[in-house]
C-alpha cells in the first residue's frame, strides 16, 4: 500500500479523503464538510483524523493530492500552501487536479451524467462571476471540455444556450446565479444540490483521472519515487487563480521580461483567450 | 438624497452604532468615509458592543482586516493602507463581504467599483470638536432598507 492524502480547501465545502497509489480509484477513508473561512484553522487537523481513521500518521504517506482551485482566493491557496508544506517535508511528490474536476466527478458519482450528455460545472467566483467548465459525459465519468476561466454568469448562459436540452448544471455558484440560467435556458436541469460541492471519494476520483506528470496517475506508474517526486515537485505545482492577484502579476511581468517563458512549467489554467495573465 | 443624522459625543457615536447593529443581518457592506479622527472606529466598537462582540474592537490599520465573533461575524476592513484595488483579493475581500457576516469598511470609499453595488454608504463629517454628522447613501434596496431602519431608530432615540 502507497497512501496519498487528497483535500480541497477551494471552496466553502471542505473535502478530505486518502487513496491508495496501487487502488486506483479507491477511497480508504474520507470526510466532507461545510467549512466557510476556516480552512485555515480545520484542514490539518482534518488531515489528521482522516488518516487516523485508515490507521495512519502522516509519516506513512506516499504522495499528496490537492485541489488547485479555482475558488475562493484565500481558499486555494490555504490548500495548495498546505499541500507544499506537507509534500515538502515529507519529501514525497505532490499531485494537483481541478476543483471544478472534483465537483464534476461528484455530480457524475450521483448520476447527474445519466440525464444529459452534458455538465456544466459553475463554481462561486464572488462579485457576480462564475467560474465555468463544460464537461462530456461518459460511462467512465466527466471528461473535460472547456479550460478554466473567469466570466459573467448571463454570458455562460447565452454561450451554453445552444446545448441547454442536453445540459446538466452543478456547483456553488448556482445558490447565487440559477436564476441567469433558468432565463436564458427556459428551463435548467440541475443536480442534487448534495452535488454542488465534491466529497472525499470525488477529489480521489479527480485526482487519478488528473493527466499531467504532476497527476496521481502519473506518480503511481513511476517506476521509482524519485522519478516521480522530479516530475511531481512539491515546488512547482500551482494554484489556478484565473485573476491573477498583484504579485502573480508583477512575477509574470517580470519573467515574461526577463526573457523566460512566461507560464511557469505546471501552467497557470488561466483564461486560455488571455495567456498573458487575464484582464486585470 | 440620503438620510442624515448628528450626534453630539463618542458615547452617541458609538450608540448609533449598537442601534445599527440592531437592524444589520449577514450579507450587509457598510462603507466607513471621513476624514482621521471623524469616528469610524468609535462607530464600528457601536456595533461591535450590539452585536454582543467581546474584547477589544481597534482599528485594523496594519491588520487590515479583523474577524470579531458576535450574533453575526463581524469583518472590520481598513483600507487605508492599500494602494491598489488588486491587493483586496490578498485579503480575501470580496468571499468576506458576501461571507456570513457584516462587513464594516473604513476608508470604504477608497475602492468605490470594487464594493458591491447595494452596500450602505456612511459619510461621518466634523461639525465640532465631538459633535459628527452622519449622512447615510444606500446603493441597492437592501441598503436602502438598513439606512431607513437605522435613522428612525435614531430619531426614536433622540426623541425619547
Amino acid at each position: 500500500m502507497r497512501p496519498f492524502v487528497a483535500f480541497d480547501t477551494a471552496t466553502d465545502h471542505l473535502a478530505v479523503g486518502v487513496g491508495d497509489l496501487d487502488r486506483p480509484g479507491e477511497l480508504l477513508a474520507g470526510v466532507d464538510m461545510p467549512a466557510p473561512r476556516a480552512a485555515n484553522t480545520v484542514l490539518l487537523s482534518t488531515v489528521e483524523r482522516v488518516l487516523a481513521q485508515a490507521g495512519l500518521s502522516p509519516g506513512d504517506l506516499s504522495a499528496v493530492a490537492c485541489g488547485r482551485g479555482p475558488g475562493s482566493f484565500t481558499g486555494v491557496r490555504i490548500g495548495v500552501a498546505t499541500a507544499k508544506g506537507l509534500a515538502h517535508g515529507a519529501s514525497i511528490p505532490l499531485a494537483g487536479f481541478g476543483t471544478l474536476d472534483a465537483v464534476a466527478w461528484r455530480a457524475w458519482r450521483d448520476g447527474a451524467g445519466e440525464e444529459g450528455p452534458l455538465l456544466g460545472v459553475l463554481g462561486d467566483a464572488m462579485r457576480g462571476e462564475v467560474y465555468p467548465a463544460l464537461f462530456n459525459v461518459t460511462a467512465s465519468g466527466p471528461e473535460r471540455l472547456t479550460a478554466d476561466r473567469v466570466a459573467k454568469p448571463g454570458d455562460v448562459a447565452a454561450e451554453w444556450s445552444d446545448s441547454a436540452a442536453r445540459l446538466v448544471l452543478a456547483g456553488n455558484a448556482l445558490a447565487k446565479h440559477r436564476a441567469a440560467f433558468e432565463s436564458a435556458f427556459g428551463s435548467v436541469r440541475v443536480a442534487a444540490e448534495r452535488a454542488w460541492a465534491a466529497d472525499a471519494q470525488a477529489l480521489i476520483d479527480a485526482a487519478w483521472a488528473e493527466e499531467a506528470a504532476a497527476g496521481v496517475s502519473a506518480i503511481a506508474a513511476a517506476a521509482d519515487i524519485t522519478d516521480a517526486y522530479a516530475d511531481a515537485h512539491p515546488g512547482t505545482l500551482l494554484p489556478i487563480y484565473t485573476r491573477l492577484s498583484d504579485a502573480e502579476e508583477a512575477e509574470r511581468a517580470r519573467t515574461a521580461g526577463g526573457g523566460v517563458a512566461p507560464t511557469p512549467r505546471t501552467g497557470v489554467r488561466g483564461p486560455s483567450s488571455a495567456p498573458s495573465g487575464g484582464g486585470r | 438624497m440620503g438620510d442624515t443624522f448628528t450626534t453630539q459625543s463618542v458615547g452617541e457615536t458609538e450608540r448609533a452604532g449598537r442601534l445599527l447593529a440592531r437592524h444589520l443581518q449577514a450579507g450587509d457592506v457598510i462603507a466607513l468615509a471621513g476624514d482621521l479622527g471623524a469616528g469610524k472606529t468609535h462607530l464600528v466598537q457601536g456595533v461591535a458592543g450590539g452585536l454582543g462582540v467581546e474584547g477589544a474592537v481597534t482599528s485594523p490599520t496594519f491588520n487590515i482586516l479583523l474577524v470579531h465573533a458576535g450574533s453575526l461575524p463581524l469583518y472590520h476592513l481598513d483600507l487605508y493602507r492599500l494602494d491598489d484595488p488588486a491587493q483586496l483579493e490578498d485579503i480575501d475581500f470580496y468571499a468576506t463581504l458576501e461571507g456570513d457576516g457584516v462587513s464594516l469598511i473604513e476608508w470604504g470609499d477608497r475602492f468605490p467599483d470594487e464594493l458591491p453595488a447595494d452596500h450602505l454608504l456612511v459619510e461621518i463629517s466634523r461639525l465640532g470638536e465631538t459633535a459628527r454628522g452622519f449622512r447615510l447613501t444606500p446603493g441597492g434596496p437592501r441598503s436602502a432598507v438598513l439606512a431607513a431602519a437605522w435613522s428612525r431608530s435614531m430619531r426614536e432615540g433622540a426623541a425619547r
